[in-house]
């Protein structure tokens, strides 16, 4: 009995070393050894995590103090971070980690462990670094918050999905909600019934993000960052977890392994271009270099479900004022909500305008849609997966996916999409390799029932950032520099005289001049600069790279 | 803030002319619906106060004004009322009766309110009043818990309006807002720029593009911006350097990026730019 019993524990423990989905009725053990005094009555969840840092919060019923206990074997969590500040809103920076590595933790206060998991379904997976080229899966969840029955089969249909699928079984690295995740006025109480009681398992191992939706700002205020959405979510203000720092939490971005992701309000915050949010926008995307550009906000660019992208200022705010820069940008996967259905696109590039104006026919400037594939299925068993090469590097697929907690029909005949349904479901967005030095961006939208009612790839070829260490030819023909090497040599021709060299360090500043043919370099700092020659012939700027 | 005038008159003009063909989706099913409770229970304030915000967030002010004083009439002394008819009446730009409401507001609930404070010091700004909005909007940047960049900036635009010599007190300004919301702030930066730029610190609006050169991964946009910026200062020599180190940083971008219209759009640009140097 006593062995039957042992192997059944090595087993459930075995499960969830792999698995970060486990149900209630089977697998996750979350103890609270010893009935703790104090009660944990929401999470704890992961916030904006890092490389090498992760924000642990969870709520108590009495203020008490805020410890985390954390470490990489489940046994032995020998490291622990600490907040004596009374409070019932707690909220732990866990910094110093290593990237792309599991972390088990608990938590509690000072005289005792308050919420733990035995089973180590309570753990964090630090992100790779910025430009890692790895399999990533994101699930995407958008306007999910009803707390009714139709919520949780969405998310039971996905649990199932990353439980049983063949690779990397169990792995969910982010969570995306696209907004309403709480209806329907995003109060603190709808929240706690339709998101954390919900998602509750999730949360605790998989780190989730957010963008505003309406139904969230009826009790949240953009202006003053308040209310319950600003108080649950804690999101990168300074470009703590890569990006460009905004200064807000209503908009932000992160880098996670090789891809960037941008989180923009389209509710609360000015859509004008050369406002905030789009000058932010606009240098943060033109800052990345990550292989792959994700967006998501609240508002569709385009729909005709529930909400029509033809009449609704808001989305025809964000089509035509970001996505012309996005798309000149290299964004690759735009997710929105509000409409409650799922519409998604062929793989478009520049129509900004009207739904009955998008033609799959259309040539002129590059035409609606990219490339030979650009308006298939998108399907690799199809009519072929949609390409982006490093010489064509436009097109993106939008997804409005609004339907994670209830359907609202519409039109839904959008010219720009490939297929509208009025179904249940959530999406799940995996990265691969795709066996010949590039990835494939997959996306599925996994019905409530299970069933994965329409998928696509996204092949992008060239993904691994090589910085490019060739260094381009002297324009005049003038400077010759051989990397690593200390000297920079000046070539002149027979007739022409050289007078004077003039190097300018990279931000134009003057620090070295001589009339030498050749310059001893080697104690220059590393980097660019420019060189002006001027000869009796006339003067020649050339740039070169000391390494 | 001028501009927000007009944006708002036209916003007015425009709603009240094409209310159907601008809609908002499901705020008509819900004032919709909201008018059938109303049908049943007339003397419900709660509802005229309820669908009163709806006609507010469907940009239809008049109606929202409306209903909040059908809400009042019916007994409704909620402080919200008080607040959401100041501001509609902001939104609507009847700016005097606003300053009445929200004074009143603040007589009754007293003056810590930051986001009626805040209010207040947006309807004195249009109303001219700008040392008594800048007061108003001192009491918020000092008192908000969560500033946005955007509070920074409005502050920055009263300043300027009270007089728009005060360059550099909009720029003390930026400078707190920095140390307040991260020394990196995107939109504090580029406004400092802006600042320096209009007020003639030449070197130190250089030193700003600098900045911006050293601070992000990727610099091409940087360069060629300083070397607009060069050149219309009349120092043709640091433009062309700028715009060699801009050709440069491209030149050792990764393929995909080189190809990004965005950045064969800037290869366009500082190519024309050196043109116009040579």
């Amino acid at each position: 009995m006593i062995k039957k019993i042992t192997l059944i524990l090595i087993m459930l423990f075995t499960v969830n070393s792999f698995s970060q989905t486990a149900t209630v009725d089977t697998q996750v053990v979350t103890s609270e050894k010893n009935s703790p005094s104090i009660v944990v009555e929401r999470g704890p969840y992961l916030q904006t995590g890092t490389p090498t840092s992760v924000i642990v919060k969870w709520r108590t019923d009495i203020a008490t103090e805020s410890v985390v206990n954390y470490g990489r074997v489940l046994g032995a969590l020998t490291k622990k971070e600490t907040n004596r500040a009374l409070t019932t809103e707690h909220e732990v920076a866990l910094s110093g980690l290593t990237p792309n590595t599991k972390y088990y933790f608990n938590i509690g206060n000072l005289t005792e462990v308050l919420s733990e998991s035995v089973s180590g379904d309570m753990y964090v997976i630090t992100a790779p670094n910025p430009g890692t080229d790895q399999f990533v899966r994101a699930w995407i969840i958008g306007d999910p918050g009803t707390a009714n029955a139709f919520q949780r089969q969405v998310r039971d249909a996905y649990y199932n999905y990353v439980d049983t699928t063949a690779t990397n079984t169990g792995k969910t690295d982010m969570m995306l909600f696209l907004g309403d995740n709480a209806y329907s006025t995003g109060t603190d109480e709808e929240y706690q019934s339709a998101f954390f009681d919900i998602y509750d398992e999730m949360f605790k191992k998989s780190v989730a993000w957010s963008c505003l939706g309406n139904h969230d700002a009826y009790s949240a205020d953009s202006a003053t960052q308040s209310g319950p959405y600003y108080d649950i979510f804690t999101f990168p203000k300074e470009a703590e977890a890569g990006g460009t720092p905004s200064g807000t939490e209503a908009y932000f971005s992160f880098d996670y392994a090789n891809i960037h992701v941008i989180s923009l309000d389209s509710h609360h915050t000015s859509r004008a271009i050369g406002d905030p949010m789009y000058n932010w926008a606009l240098s943060d995307i033109q800052n990345t270099k990550q292989d792959w550009i994700v967006v998501l906000f609240h508002h569709p660019a385009y729909s005709k479900g529930s909400h029509d992208s033809d009449i609704e200022d808001r989305l025809i705010e964000m089509r035509e004022n970001f996505m012309p820069m996005l798309e000149a940008n290299g964004v690759d996967l735009v997710l929105n909500g509000h409409s409650h259905s799922y519409e998604r696109s062929y793989f478009i590039n520049g129509h900004h305008g009207l739904a009955n104006t998008f033609s799959l026919e259309e040539i002129t400037k590059g035409g609606n849609t990219v490339g030979a594939n650009g308006k298939g299925d998108g399907k690799e068993d199809g009519d072929g997966a949609y390409q982006k090469a490093d010489t064509d590097p436009e097109g993106a697929v939008y997804i409005t996916t609004g339907s994670a907690g209830h359907v609202s029909g519409g039109e839904l005949n959008h010219q720009a999409m490939y297929i509208s349904l009025n179904k249940l479901g959530s999406c799940v967005m995996e990265i691969e390799d795709d066996g010949k030095g590039g990835q494939n961006m997959v996306i599925k939208f996994i019905r409530e029932t299970g069933e994965i009612d329409d998928y696509f790839t996204i092949n992008k070829t060239g993904v691994t950032s090589i910085a490019n260490t060739n260094e381009p030819k002297s324009e005049s023909g003038k400077v010759h520099y051989v990397a690593g090497s200390d000297l920079l040599t000046i070539t002149v021709d027979r007739n022409e005289r050289l007078k004077k060299v003039k190097i300018y360090n990279n931000i134009g500043k003057l620090v070295k001049k001589s009339r030498k043919k050749t310059i001893n370099v080697g104690k220059m700092p590393k980097g660019m600069y420019a060189i002006e020659i001027t000869t009796k012939n006339g003067t020649y700027i050339e740039s070169v790279t000391i390494e | 803030m001028q501009n927000g005038i007009k944006k708002t008159l036209f916003i007015v003009t425009f709603s009240l002319l094409s209310a159907q063909v601008f809609g908002h989706g499901d705020l008509t099913k819900r004032i919709n619906e909201k008018t059938r409770e109303i049908s049943e229970s007339p003397k419900d304030f709660r509802l005229y106060y309820e669908r009163g915000l709806l006609y507010q967030q469907h940009i239809e002010y008049t109606k929202a004004h409306e209903d909040y004083l059908k809400s009042k009439s019916l007994g409704n002394t909620d402080k919200a009322l008080q607040y959401r008819i100041a501001e509609v009446n902001y939104l609507a730009g009847d700016y005097n009766a606003a300053l009445k409401s929200i004074t009143a507001y603040l007589e009754v609930n007293g003056s810590s309110d930051v986001k009626a404070k805040k209010l207040e010091a947006q309807i004195l700004f249009e109303l001219g009043a700008y040392k008594k909005s800048l007061y108003a909007y001192r009491y918020v940047i000092d008192t908000m818990k969560d500033l946005r960049p955007e509070d920074i900036l409005e502050y920055c635009d009263i300043i300027l309006a009270e007089n728009d010599k005060n360059q550099e007190v909009a720029l003390e300004a930026i400078e707190s807002g920095l140390k307040l919301l991260g020394p990196n702030t995107l939109s504090l930066q580029l406004r400092k720029l802006d600042y320096l730029k209009n007020s003639g610190q030449i070197e130190k609006a250089l030193e700003q593009y600098n900045y911006f050169i050293l601070e992000y991964d990727r610099r091409e946009f940087w360069y060629y911006k300083k070397a607009m910026y060069l050149a219309e200062m009349k120092r043709p020599k640091e433009a062309i350097i700028s715009l060699k180190l801009a050709t440069a940083t491209i030149d050792r971008l990764d393929m995909k990026f080189k190809n990004m219209n965005a950045i064969l759009k800037l290869k366009e640009q500082i190519k024309s730019l050196e043109a116009q140097l040579k």
